[in-house]
């Protein structure tokens, strides 16, 4: 097996920590074609491991790290490289996905994913550079923070590195490259529990492209796009993704007070412009962005990052609390020690009513933030019985102390900021999301239902076609390196410059009722046999990146490949459709008493869900469906003949 | 008086972020806002998403809808979603 595409480094390393030695993992053409990269490719290779349950922090597990093809090729926005292991939140797959540095050196170092096994007897570092693979003791790092890890190893690698949460096998760690997180899911505690503190590589070779004049024409004509656009080009740039903040009280979508209502009383103090004008510094962006949605602030004096909205939303409003400097204070704490931002205070505020009920008292209160860093740090290191049981999650602190209809998670992951009862769509992804509560594995479709187009947020026309699309688009893109803002640019123009004109309001009224052919689309993607070029250039910068013959229907096809797949290994986990479902409080109680469409209406939504998916009615991906998307009779990639050179393992 | 928040990059852009103002309909009260503050012209209000009171303008009667005294408006500038 070998890799002729361009754009690829056209090498997978399989990494044994247990025998610390280093092999080929035979990733040819042929899978590349079927699967890109990135979280469709990492769930290609776990097809290979997973057979069925597993211990997430056993040796048993297989962490991938995996670039996509964009990745180090200068196209806007494309650095993003994933992470997928079994998840110790959620006992399923998940896929991480980081901006940081270290996918595009990878890729610069020759390789394209890492296929990480076993378990290091000690605690260690793999240092991966043009010498080879080495192993390195790590004693002396355990107990730091990410940065303070990242700053102890040094040297010029870009490196992927845990926190004290990861060494102590918080069940929704996170691992870090520069400052961006591979947040959710726990990849964090996987790396923990194999005894490995960093992961570190040193590379300069850019992979050559397939047609690097056409790939420039591309380059500088997305850069354009996106510059121009409203919200890739102004919105995010100047606010970043707190920008939405007010939109989300505005249409009762701001999740407040453990989701018990979609608005809260301080909002303003929490927003986005709040955030702009007493706190940025300025913005930044990962490596080769042109949108720059990332935030500078200052904590005691040092420039870090800044918050997004979804831990704005989840430490302010969902907690009760209207003071953006402590937020500002808890995510630098959170990045520093390793943890999911999201999962950490969806867990905290889901403790605060537990203890409102008097089911549970951990000290945390509504409303009460003194007490918020010290029970950080206590989850972090476990180092007391409350912290203990908060690194746990929220599933597993509802299976000891009760509160299952009020935590707010599905399948064991917390939901972000985005309060469902205002956007069902977003709450029936919520549910069938592979990950878990995850709001961009659910297809994002709040984007569509008030917080940009304003589509009728309470109805269920169209929404389970919108979410398979916009599943199927986003993993795509993800796959091939690109961030998800990108697919921003899709929306027109006018639809955000001119909300209130005749044709925005037209559009937003029609988009429920096209469900027929958003149907047909999803279900036969290669009649879309075209590019969207101005809208959607991915397809032809993956084609001249790559010399694969790339189109809108193909890169749909290769997003709903992914989605399945990642469903048929679920299913091997145990996965069926009783485990796709909201809280009770989501589906059974109105968020606005009297209003009955402010639930979300769960079973009718997943019902014609599954029908646009190719899923049977226990939400079981049928024989069909998998043929369609050749994965009915996938090989071992592991068992086929190796060739190559000997890889060098640097004691 | 009518109270009248900003938010999105107009807020930014302006320095405007309330103002308190007497105002019939929301088209007088554009007209009041440009007054205040001319950076802000008619037509990027005509623009913005308008909110009365919690409900959209376009779904009362968009620049006729009635104001009065005590009600809140939020004006965000275009594209403050996303
Ligand atoms: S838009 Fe933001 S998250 Fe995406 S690549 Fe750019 S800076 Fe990173």
């Amino acid at each position: 097996m070998s890799i002729s595409y361009g754009a690829y480094a056209g090498k997978v390393l399989k990494i044994d920590l247990t025998s610390q030695t280093v092999s080929d993992y035979p990733v040819g053409d042929e899978d590349l074609k079927l699967f890109l990269g990135g979280k469709i490719l990492a769930a290609r290779i776990l097809n290979d491991f997973i057979k069925g349950p597993l211990d997430p922090l056993g040796e048993e597990n297989v962490m991938v790290v995996s670039s996509g093809p964009l990745n180090a090729t200068g196209c806007p926005s494309s650095s993003r490289f994933n992470v997928s292991a079994v998840s110790p939140l959620t006992g399923l797959l998940t896929s991480s996905n980081c901006g940081g540095s270290f996918g595009c050196t990878l890729k610069r170092a020759g390789i394209d994913a890492l296929v990480i096994t076993g378990k290091s007897p000690y605690w260690v570092y793999i240092d991966i550079d043009a010498d080879g693979v080495k192993f390195k003791d790590a004693e002396s790092l355990r107990g730091k923070g990410t940065s303070e890890t990242q700053e102890a190893i040094g040297g010029k690698g870009s490196k992927l590195v845990i926190g004290p949460a990861g060494e102590h096998l918080v069940r929704y760690a996170c691992a870090v490259s520069d400052e961006r997180a591979a947040g959710r899911g726990g990849i964090g505690a996987v790396m923990g529990s194999k005894n490995l503190k960093a992961v570190v590589v040193t590379g300069r070779k850019n992979p050559a492209v397939y047609d690097a004049e056409k790939l420039r024409k591309i380059k500088a004509k997305w850069t354009k796009r996106l510059k121009s656009h409203p919200l890739t080009g102004e919105q995010l740039p100047r606010l970043g993704t707190a920008a939405l903040i007010a939109s989300m009280q505005q249409k009762r979508l701001l999740a407040t007070k453990n989701f018990t209502d979609g608005r809260f009383s301080g909002y303003a103090s929490i927003s986005g412009e709040e955030l702009a004008e007493k706190f940025l510094v300025r913005n930044k962006g990962c490596i080769s962005c042109p949108i720059r949605c990332a935030r500078v602030v200052e904590v005691d004096g040092k420039p870090v990052k800044g918050p997004e909205v979804e831990i704005m939303g989840l430490m302010g409003a969902n907690i009760l609390n209207d003071d953006l400097g402590q937020i500002i204070k808890w995510n630098y704490e959170m990045d520093e020690l390793g943890m999911d931002t999201i999962s950490a205070s969806g867990t905290i505020a889901f403790a605060m009513e537990l203890n409102e009920k008097g089911m549970w008292d951990s000290g945390l209160e509504f409303g009460k933030t003194d007490n918020i860093s010290d029970v950080l740090k206590e989850i972090a290191f476990r180092s007391s019985e409350r912290g203990d049981k908060l690194a746990q999650g929220s599933r597993k602190l509802s299976e000891e102390f009760g509160g299952e209809d009020f935590c707010i998670q599905v399948k064991g992951m917390e939901l972000s900021a985005y309060e469902p009862r205002g956007a069902v769509g977003q709450g029936l992804g919520y549910s069938v999301a592979n990950r878990g509560g995850c709001h961009l594995n659910a297809g994002y479709e709040v984007v569509v239902e008030g917080l940009g187009l304003t589509i009728n947020p309470y109805t269920v026309h169209g929404k389970a076609e919108i979410a398979v699309m916009f599943q199927n688009l986003m993993e795509a893109v993800s796959a091939g390196g690109n961030c998800l803002f990108t697919t921003y640019a899709f929306f027109p123009f006018f639809l955000f410059k001119r909300p209130n004109s005749m044709l925005s309001k037209t559009v937003n009224k029609a988009l429920p009722y096209l469900g027929g052919p958003l149907h047909v689309i999803n279900k036969y993607p290669h009649l879309a046999h075209i590019h969207l070029t101005s809208m959607l250039p991915h397809t032809k910068a993956l084609s001249a990146a790559t010399g694969m013959k790339i189109t809108m229907g193909d890169l749909m096809r290769i997003g709903a490949r992914g989605f399945n797949l990642e469903r048929t290994i679920n299913a091997r986990l145990g996965i069926s459709a009783k485990d796709d479902k909201l809280p009770k409080r989501l589906t059974d109680c109105e968020q606005v008493p009297g209003d009955p469409r402010t639930k979300v209406p769960q079973a009718k939504l997943k019902k014609n869900f599954y029908f646009a998916r190719g899923w049977d009615s226990d939400g079981m991906v049928k024989p069909k469906t998998a043929k369609y998307y050749s994965i009915d009779a996938l090989d071992d990639i592991g068992a086929r003949p190796v060739s190559g050179a000997e890889h060098v393992v640097v004691k | 008086m009518v109270t009248v928040e900003f938010f999105g990059l107009y807020r930014l852009n302006y320095h405007m972020k309330s103002i308190e103002v007497e105002a019939s309909t929301v088209k007088e009260l554009f007209q009041k806002i440009y007054e205040v503050n001319p950076f802000y012209t008619v037509k990027e209000l005509k623009h913005s998403i308008v909110i009365v009171n919690d409900v959209n303008f376009n779904d009362l009667k968009k620049y006729r809808t009635p104001l009065k005294d005590g009600d809140r408006v939020l004006i965000m500038s275009p594209a403050s979603g996303g």
